[in-house]
């Protein structure tokens, strides 16, 4: 069973022109009872199905109640490539908000500038009143977002490229990482989230 | 050189839970005394591969990442990316010395490259 209707449709045509090249849209739509532009649309996924039309195309299609039904449902549903981009935005959003909210990945970035510091999450955890998987957590998003590496020796350098000395500026360079990375998934943050 | 599958790390939005899951289903011992506080899972059996726990944020969902064997990390995350991977960590050494990196396959499945000290 294919996933939409619109796929569904879309095989039903294939299989009649396949069978009939002179099957034209018009005699499809005539099967259907349905307006020959209307169906060119949703063939073009330049429309959805209207949800007033599934039910009776389906019918005409000799398709079940049950498969009907999971059409039904599935159209409530949005589409993959929508399903898509709420997915990115989802996950950038919740990024950026980490960013801004939990203060582990500054306390990280500011301890191992520091002499005494040392590569141990359970130390840091020590030092800054913190759990240790809140510290891994925020130092895999540190690494994801480029904002600190390791040397071969294990240590860990902030790559900032330049002097950043307040928690103030580590939200906005942070930040300005998010946006970068969203950037490539096509996803531009809410505009409360673009500045700390 | 082969590329054998060396480990397998449990993402968890609950380490302590699937921790105490996994050790009451199947015994396994689970030991976090290390620089990372790193559960690792001592399945208790030669047979098959060891594996580790790490902590998801809330947003993430729960899924195992297999950990693949590779003499040059780097090396390999070109690769990978010649292959249509998506680099997510860069090649980073670990405080014991191991050195990994994290991609997503062409797929979008998560997998990474291991490098023991």
């Amino acid at each position: 069973m294919q996933a939409r209707f619109r796929d569904r449709l879309q095989q039903e045509w294939d299989q009649r022109r396949e069978k009939n090249s002179r099957f034209s849209l018009r005699a499809f739509a005539a099967l259907l009872g349905a307006d020959h532009s209307t169906l060119s649309q949703v063939l073009r996924s330049r429309r959805r199905v209207p949800a007033s039309r599934l039910r009776s195309w389906a019918r005409k299609l000799g398709l079940g109640p049950e498969e009907t039904a999971a059409y039904i449902a599935a159209e409530h549903l949005p589409d993959p490539v929508t399903a898509s981009r709420e997915s990115q935005l989802r996950h950038w959003t919740a990024e950026a908000a980490a960013i801004l909210t939990e203060r582990a990945h500054w306390e990280i970035f500011r301890l191992c500038q520091t002499p005494e510091f040392r590569a141990d999450s359970r130390w840091i955890a020590e030092r800054t009143g913190s759990t240790v998987d809140a510290i891994n957590i925020a130092l895999t998003r540190l690494l994801r977002l480029r904002l600190l590496e390791t040397s071969a020796g294990g240590a860990w350098i902030p790559t900032a490229g330049r002097p950043v000395a307040t928690e103030r500026e580590f939200r906005a360079l942070a930040l300005a990482r998010v946006r970068e990375k969203a950037a490539t998934f096509n996803v531009q943050l809410p505009r409360e989230l673009r500045r700390p | 050189m082969a590329h054998p599958v060396l480990q397998f790390q449990i993402i968890s939005k609950d380490p302590d839970q699937t921790a105490r899951f996994y050790a009451g289903l199947f015994d396994w011992k689970i030991n976090a005394d290390n620089p990372m506080g790193y559960r690792r899972i001592d399945t208790g059996s030669q047979e098959g591969i060891q594996g580790g726990i790490w902590p998801a944020p809330p947003q993430a969902p729960a899924f195992v990442q297999l950990f693949v064997g590779v003499s040059d990390v780097k090396a390999a995350v070109e690769k990978a990316e010649q292959l249509g991977a998506r680099l997510l960590i860069p090649p980073t050494t670990l405080p014991e010395g191991d050195e990994m990196a994290v991609l997503h396959d062409p797929q979008g499945m998560s997998f990474a490259l291991w490098k023991r000290p």
